[in-house]
């Protein structure tokens, strides 16, 4: 079980302004849970801070009743894994060789058997077995991407926080990452906090959507109580239309009146 | 993969025997060797032998802290060179030179330090506060633009050495600065410390997953539970060490630090548990052969080598670089 309990962080010196203001949060366990929020409001924050990448100035994370602070930070590693939003990589290496990463909490680079087979297991899993002894820099975006959540797989952690997994996807990768994420819950058993910016990306394979606004978790709850008007115009700053579509709420971003 | 291997250790195999048996001395020839004469062994073993471990060595080194220097500042274009390290090892043998006697051992109390050992650790000192300054600079200023780093690396260690230039006018010690500056195998002086590069070298093979690891970014690294400052102060210390052992045994090699690693990241990958091997041999190749050159050019006078280094180096590069912006290679990895 993760608990956020009161945390607040700053970039600033002195922390007069705050990226995140006294975050309080359970993670639902085998749940995907949407963090949602305009650009800013501090989401990528929040999960290095559940993830102790990032240092926080108060408030405390607990795993399973524990600050994460205390515990050793590959026991962290194997239980929480927090994949950024993919930045430029310089370093040339093959999907294996980053899948294989995904082992080191456990193995410290030396692979053993059980090793070996988690690799495949996840290569398998992302269906990119076929493309192992391939560098990234020769992999398209919706390749690289099932790479890396593969090397995350591989990690073997019950948590899974992933930060905009869906960025410079194409609609039909989108969906099939989503779709993913998804099964990791109902297949594998993992809990998954995503930072999602598509709402109705959220709407469809979320059980459960946190809104945050200027370090602050405006509100939370299941998709059909979040996807109104009253939860997301003041989240996003911006007037939504939303229509229901086989008892699916969708989010229109614009009116076609105005 | 295995075929790349068989081929670079028998290239490597060949140009160390090469490199052997190549000298101003023509009495050191199999024919002497093998009828033991004494002088042919004497040359052997007190010239030639430690004149090519020192080109393995140093150029092993370079190669492995050009690659770790690129993995800490996520960078290609970064080596030991670009960052002030050798800079900073010059401006440190060049204050033990002024400042310490340059030839008898250091006695602390029972305690004696070769002097060798004292220049080696002042160069080592220099170049690790350097380097760490450094690379605390461009974390701060958080520039990810490719060409800026190497450029403000380029500026830093222009001003270090600026620096070593003002101390050495005021001692009237230009010229022993001039002469630090050039690279060379037959150098005088304290040879022996190039021996001290493989410390950091083993230490690297053993650390080589974390040093991959950190070179996919400071927060991919804690994710993985790996301990991203201290695995980056490691690194610097052994870039540090190597610079300094090579700088004060051997000299400047430029470029090395620089296209080795990157030609090597063509051929074997970045993942440096499969590929420190492959990226110390393949260093030890270009300048075992281009110290053979520089000795076979003018024989039997010998031609500087970071002259060939720089020659051979600078061109291979150049050539390197156009085909990767024509292929995209360049440009994809400032974006991808
Ligand atoms: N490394 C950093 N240094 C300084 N400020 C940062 C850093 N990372 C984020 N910020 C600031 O903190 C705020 C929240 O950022 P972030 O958590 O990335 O928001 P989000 O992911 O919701 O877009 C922003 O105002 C951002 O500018
Ligand atoms: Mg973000």
């Amino acid at each position: 079980m993760i608990e956020v309990k009161n945390i607040s962080q700053s970039y600033v010196k002195g922390g007069h302004v705050k990226t995140l203001d006294d975050v309080s949060l359970t993670v639902r366990e085998k749940t995907v849970t949407a963090l949602v929020g305009a650009n800013g409001a501090g989401k990528s924050t929040l999960l290095g801070a559940m993830s102790n990448v990032v240092q926080t100035m108060s408030g405390q994370v607990l795993l399973d009743g524990v600050d994460v602070r205390k515990i050793k930070t590959s026991e962290v590693a194997k239980k929480i894994a927090f994949l950024k939003q993919i930045q430029q990589i310089s370093i040339r290496i093959t999907v294996n060789d980053l899948v294989e990463f995904g082992r080191f909490p456990h193995c410290g680079g030396r692979l053993k058997d059980i090793d070996k087979q988690k690799v495949n297991e996840a290569l398998d899993y992302m269906m990119i077995g076929d493309l192992r002894d391939r560098f990234l820099d020769q992999l398209s975006g919706g390749q690289r991407q099932r790479a890396f959540i593969a090397m995350i797989l591989a990690q073997d952690t019950p948590y899974i926080f992933l930060d905009e997994p869906l960025n410079n996807l194409d609609i039909k990768y989108s969906v099939e990452m989503m779709k993913i994420v998804k099964k990791l819950v109902t297949e594998l058993d993992k809990t998954i906090v995503v930072v999602l910016h598509d709402i109705n990306f959220a709407s469809a394979y979320a059980g459960h959507i946190v809104a945050m606004k200027d370090g602050k978790i405006l509100s939370e709850g299941y998709p059909d109580k979040m996807i109104t008007k009253e939860v997301l115009n003041p989240t996003f700053d911006h007037d939504f239309h939303i229509i229901d579509h086989d008892g699916k709420r969708v989010c229109l971003f614009f009116d076609h009146n105005q | 993969m295995i075929w790349k291997r068989i081929i670079m250790s028998v290239l490597f195999i060949g140009l160390v025997i090469a490199s052997i048996m190549i000298g101003s001395f023509a009495d050191m020839n199999l024919a002497t060797l093998r009828a033991g004469d004494e002088n042919a062994w004497l040359v052997f073993w007190h010239s030639r032998v430690p004149r090519t471990a020192a080109i393995v060595l140093s150029a092993a080194g370079l190669s492995v802290g050009g690659l770790i220097m690129q993995a800490i500042s996520r960078n290609k274009f970064m080596s030991p060179g670009t960052s002030g390290a050798t800079d900073a090892a010059a401006l440190g043998l060049l204050l033990a030179f002024i400042y310490l006697p340059t030839n008898v051992a250091i006695t602390i109390g029972r305690l004696v330090i070769p002097a060798g050992v004292v220049q080696t650790a002042l160069a080592f000192v220099f170049a690790l506060v350097a380097t760490i300054i450094f690379v605390m600079i461009i974390n701060k200023l958080k520039i990810r633009e490719v060409v800026y780093i190497p450029l403000l690396g380029m500026m830093y260690g222009g001003m270090i050495a600026a620096v070593s230039s003002a101390i050495a006018f005021h001692h009237e010690a230009i010229q022993m600065l001039n002469a630090f500056n050039l690279a060379s195998f037959a150098r005088l002086g304290h040879f022996e410390m190039i021996y001290i590069v493989t410390i950091p070298l083993i230490f690297v093979v053993f650390y080589a997953t974390k040093f991959s690891i950190i070179g996919l970014g400071a927060d991919f690294a804690k994710n993985l539970g790996v301990h991203y400052d201290r695995v980056v102060f490691l690194g610097l210390c052994i870039i540090s060490l190597i610079s300094a052992a090579v700088f004060v045994s051997v000299g400047p090699l430029p470029f090395v630090g620089l296209i080795i690693p990157n030609m090597a990241t063509t051929i074997y990958g970045d993942n440096l548990k499969k590929s420190v091997i492959d990226l110390m041999m393949f260093g030890a190749v270009f300048v075992l052969f281009c110290d053979i050159l520089s000795r076979l050019i003018i024989w039997p006078f010998e031609m500087n080598v970071s002259v060939t280094v720089s020659l051979l180096g600078g061109a291979i590069f150049m050539v390197y670089l156009i085909r990767g912006m024509s292929s995209g290679r360049v440009r994809q990895s400032k974006t991808a």
